[in-house]
C-alpha cells in the first residue's frame, strides 16, 4: 500500500480551507503551517499574474510530498523520520533530537520546527488560556512511536502526516474532507481500482521538482484553464 | 639526548621576555581566566536558551541552520592542523616542524572538543542526544560525522598523551599512566617515539575524513544547489590544511615569543608555506565551483550567485580578500621573517575562513529550493513561501527570504567553543611542557 494524493489545480480555487482545516485538526501552533496554498508568481495570494494584459491566476497547494526517496528520512541521524508500512513519512516526536538536518534536506519547505514550546507560542500569540484545538488524542503507531500529539514537545520537527490519527482508522485526511471544490483525491496509489491510482496512470500528472528524484507521492493535475 | 633537554625548561627560560614564556604562569593564568569567563557566560546563556527554546536565536524554518553550524564547521576546519603538522614530520620528514608536534596535537584535540561542544546548543533536544548511539541511521552523514570526529578526538588525545609520557615519567606525574611505573625511562621514551609516529599515521586519514564527512553533510543535499557539488569535500580539506596549520603557527608563535623567534624561524616559514600552498588549492576549487554554477545558467544557480555577489557581497569579499592577502604575503620572503606579520596573516585568515563558513549558510537558505518558473508569463524562479514558525504581530508568517543575523544570545552561546579551546590549550600549556628543546 502506498498512500498518495492527487491535486487537481483546475479545481483548486485557492480558498485555503484545506490549510486552515489542516492547521486546526493537527493543532499547529501559531506561525506553523503544514499545508500552504499560494498563487505562483504573485507576492499576494489571489492576485493575477501575467504580462501584456494576458493574466492568469492559478493556485498551488503544497504540503509534505511524501517522497518515496525521501531525503529527510535519509539524513535523520536517529531514524526519527521514518516511512510507515503505508508509505507515509512520519516523525517520532519522542525520538527527534532537533538537529534540523531534515529541514535543510527537504526541497519543499514543508518541515516545521518547534522553536518554542507550542503552549507558550499560543499564549504569546494571545490565544485564550485553556483554548485547545485539534485532535485531542495521541496517536502511536504499531511500534508505539508517537507520531501525533496535540502539543508537540519543544525542539522537535513536525510536518504533514496525511492525518495519521484519521487515516489509520480508514478515514480521509482533513484537507481532503474540507476541500469545497473536491480538488484533492486521496488513496492507495498501488491499488488500480482507487481513483488516485487511476488518475496517475491515465492522466497527464506532474510532480514538484521531479528533477531532484525525490519521487513524491503527491501528484498534480496541471491547470488547463486559459489565460485571460 | 632527549633526557637532558627536557629538564632544562625551568628557570632559565622563564627569564626570557617572550609573550607567554616571560612569566608563563601569570600570562597563562590571565588567558585561563579569560577563557573561563567566556565559558561561563556562554554556558549561562545556553541555560537560558534551554529554558526558552531556539526561538531566542534568529534561525527560523526558512533559515534553519546558522551561526552554530558555521562555527562548528570552523572548528572542524582548524582542528586539522595537528595531524597535518605531525604527519608532515613523520611521513615527509620535515624535521624542522618536529618541535611543534606537541602543540599541533594539542590544538587539534582542543578544536575537536570545541567543534563537538558547538553542536550541542544547536540541537533542539540535546537531552536526547543518546539516540544517536541507540538508533543510529547509517545513511545519515551526520552519524558518520559523529563517528569520525569522536575517533579524531581520541587519536589527537592519544597523540598528546604519548608525546608527554616521558616527561610525566621523569616528573613523576601525569594521568592514566600508572602502567609506566614499572618501566624504565628509556623504555618509555622508546614507546613514546614509536607510538607518536604510529598515532600520527593512523590519524592522518581520520583528519582527512573529518573534513570530508563534514563537507558531505552539506554536499549530499541536492535541495541546496550551493552545497550540492563534489568540489565541496576537497575544498573543505584545502581550507582545513590552511587554517589548521595557521592555528598551530599562531599558537607556536605566541608560545615561543618574539625573542626566540629566530631559533624556530625555519619551522615558521615552513608552516606559512603550507598555509599559502593550501590556499592556492582552495582558491582554485572555489573558482571552479563558481564557474560551473554560472556557466550552465540555471535560474537557480544564477539566483545563488546573485546572493553571493550581491546581498552577501561584503561577507564574500571578506572570505576572498583576507585569505588572498595572507596567501600572497605568506609566499613572500619578507613576511615570513616577521613575527608580527605572521600573526597578522594568521588572524586575517581566520576571519576569512569564518566568513567562508557563514557563507555556507547565507546563500543556501536564502535560495528557497521550491522555486517555480512559469513559462509564458515571464516568471522565473518564484520562491514558494515558507511558514517561518513564529507568529508576531505585524510580521508576515510566510517568507521567501530571511535576513538572518545571529541574535545576541546566539552569538554569546557561540563563544562556547572559543572559551573551551582557549581554556584547554592554556591549561595544557601551563601544566605540561609542550615545547621540548631541540635535540
Ligand atoms: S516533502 Fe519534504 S518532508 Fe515530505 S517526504 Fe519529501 S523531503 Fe520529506
Ligand atoms: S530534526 Fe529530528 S526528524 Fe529532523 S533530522 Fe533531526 S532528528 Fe531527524
Amino acid at each position: 500500500m502506498r498512500l498518495g494524493m492527487v491535486i487537481d489545480l483546475d479545481k483548486c480555487i485557492g480558498c485555503r480551507t484545506c490549510a486552515v482545516a489542516c492547521k486546526s485538526h493537527n493543532a499547529q501552533p501559531p506561525g506553523t503551517w503544514w499545508n500552504r496554498v499560494f498563487t505562483p508568481g504573485s507576492t499576494f495570494h489571489q492576485a493575477a499574474v501575467g504580462k501584456d494584459g494576458r493574466l492568469q491566476m492559478n493556485f498551488l497547494p503544497v504540503s509534505c510530498q511524501m517522497c518515496d526517496n525521501a531525503p529527510c528520512e535519509k539524513v535523520c541521524p536517529v531514524g526519527a523520520t521514518y516511512t510507515d508500512e503505508r508509505g507515509v513519512i512520519l516523525v517520532d516526536y519522542e525520538r527527534c533530537i532537533g538537529c534540523r538536518y531534515c529541514i535543510a534536506a527537504c526541497p519543499y519547505g514543508v518541515r516545521q520546527f518547534n522553536w518554542e514550546d507550542p503552549k507558550k507560542a499560543k499564549q504569546r500569540a494571545g490565544y485564550k488560556t485553556g483554548y485547545e484545538y485539534g485532535h485531542p488524542e495521541d496517536f502511536r503507531d504499531k511500534d508505539g512511536r508517537l507520531s501525533y500529539t496535540p502539543n508537540r514537545p519543544v525542539g522537535v520537527v513536525e510536518k504533514c502526516t496525511f492525518c495519521i490519527q484519521y487515516t489509520s482508522k480508514g478515514e480521509a485526511p482533513a484537507c481532503i474532507r474540507s476541500c469545497p471544490s473536491r480538488a484533492r483525491i486521496f488513496g492507495d496509489l498501488d491499488d488500480p481500482e482507487s481513483e488516485a491510482g487511476r488518475i496517475i496512470r491515465e492522466r497527464q500528472v506532474f510532480r514538484l521538482k521531479e528533477e531532484l528524484g525525490t519521487q513524491p507521492k503527491v501528484y498534480y493535475l496541471a491547470p488547463v484553464k486559459p489565460a485571460r | 639526548m632527549v633526557s637532558n633537554s627536557t629538564q632544562t625548561i625551568t628557570s632559565k627560560d622563564i627569564q626570557t621576555t617572550s609573550f607567554l614564556r616571560a612569566n608563563p604562569g601569570r600570562k597563562l593564568n590571565m588567558v585561563l581566566a579569560f577563557a573561563a569567563v567566556l565559558l561561563l557566560v556562554s554556558l549561562v546563556t545556553w541555560g537560558y536558551q534551554l529554558k526558552s527554546g531556539l526561538i531566542v536565536t534568529n534561525m527560523r524554518n526558512s533559515f534553519s541552520w546558522g551561526l552554530y553550524i558555521a562555527t562548528f564547521a570552523f572548528f572542524v576546519g582548524i582542528a586539522a592542523g595537528g595531524l597535518i603538522v605531525s604527519s608532515s614530520v613523520y611521513l615527509f620528514n620535515i624535521e624542522k616542524l618536529k618541535p611543534f608536534t606537541r602543540i599541533a596535537s594539542l590544538s587539534a584535540f582542543a578544536c575537536t572538543l570545541g567543534a563537538g561542544a558547538m553542536i550541542l546548543p544547536d540541537m533542539g533536544r540535546v537531552d536526547r542526544v543518546y539516540n544517536i548511539i541507540l538508533h543510529p541511521n547509517f545513511k545519515s552523514p551526520l552519524v558518520w560525522d559523529v563517528i569520525v570526529i569522536t575517533s579524531y578526538m581520541i587519536v589527537t588525545y592519544l597523540s598528546v598523551y604519548v608525546q608527554l609520557l616521558p616527561d610525566w615519567k621523569k616528573e613523576g606525574r601525569g594521568f592514566l599512566n600508572g602502567w609506566t611505573k614499572t618501566r624504565t625511562l628509556e623504555e618509555i621514551e622508546g614507546i613514546s617515539k614509536k607510538w607518536s609516529k604510529r598515532v600520527s599515521i593512523i590519524g592522518l586519514p581520520i583528519a582527512i575524513l573529518i573534513h570530508t564527512v563534514t563537507a558531505l553533510i552539506f554536499a549530499t543535499q541536492a535541495s541546496r544547489g550551493w552545497w550540492n557539488t563534489a568540489v565541496l569535500p576537497p575544498d573543505f580539506i584545502s581550507v582545513a590544511v590552511a587554517s589548521g596549520t595557521a592555528l598551530v603557527l599562531l599558537i607556536a608563535l605566541l608560545f615561543v615569543g618574539k625573542d626566540r623567534f629566530a631559533e624556530y624561524q625555519e619551522a615558521f616559514k615552513t608552516m606559512a608555506l603550507i598555509v599559502a600552498g593550501a590556499l592556492v588549492v582552495h582558491f582554485f576549487f572555489a573558482a571552479m565551483d563558481l564557474l560551473i554554477h554560472w556557466w550552465w545558467g540555471k535560474p537557480e544557480a544564477h539566483e545563488v550567485l546573485s546572493l553571493v555577489f550581491g546581498r552577501y557581497g561584503l561577507v564574500y569579499a571578506t572570505e576572498i580578500f583576507l585569505p588572498a592577502f595572507t596567501m600572497i604575503y605568506f609566499f613572500s620572503q619578507k613576511s615570513k621573517s616577521s613575527f608580527n606579520m605572521l600573526i597578522l596573516g594568521c588572524s586575517l585568515l581566520f576571519i576569512g575562513v569564518f566568513a567562508h563558513r557563514m557563507m555556507l549558510m547565507f546563500p543556501s537558505f536564502n535560495a528557497i529550493p521550491l522555486s517555480l518558473s512559469l513559462p509564458g508569463i515571464g516568471i522565473e524562479n518564484w520562491a514558494y513561501p515558507i511558514a517561518m514558525g513564529e507568529f508576531q504581530e505585524g510580521l508576515p508568517v510566510f517568507v521567501s527570504t530571511w535576513a538572518y543575523s545571529p541574535t545576541l544570545v546566539e552569538s554569546t552561546i557561540a563563544l562556547l567553543p572559543f572559551g573551551l579551546v582557549i581554556f584547554v590549550i592554556a591549561l595544557a600549556l601551563k601544566t605540561y611542557n609542550f615545547l621540548p628543546e631541540k635535540n
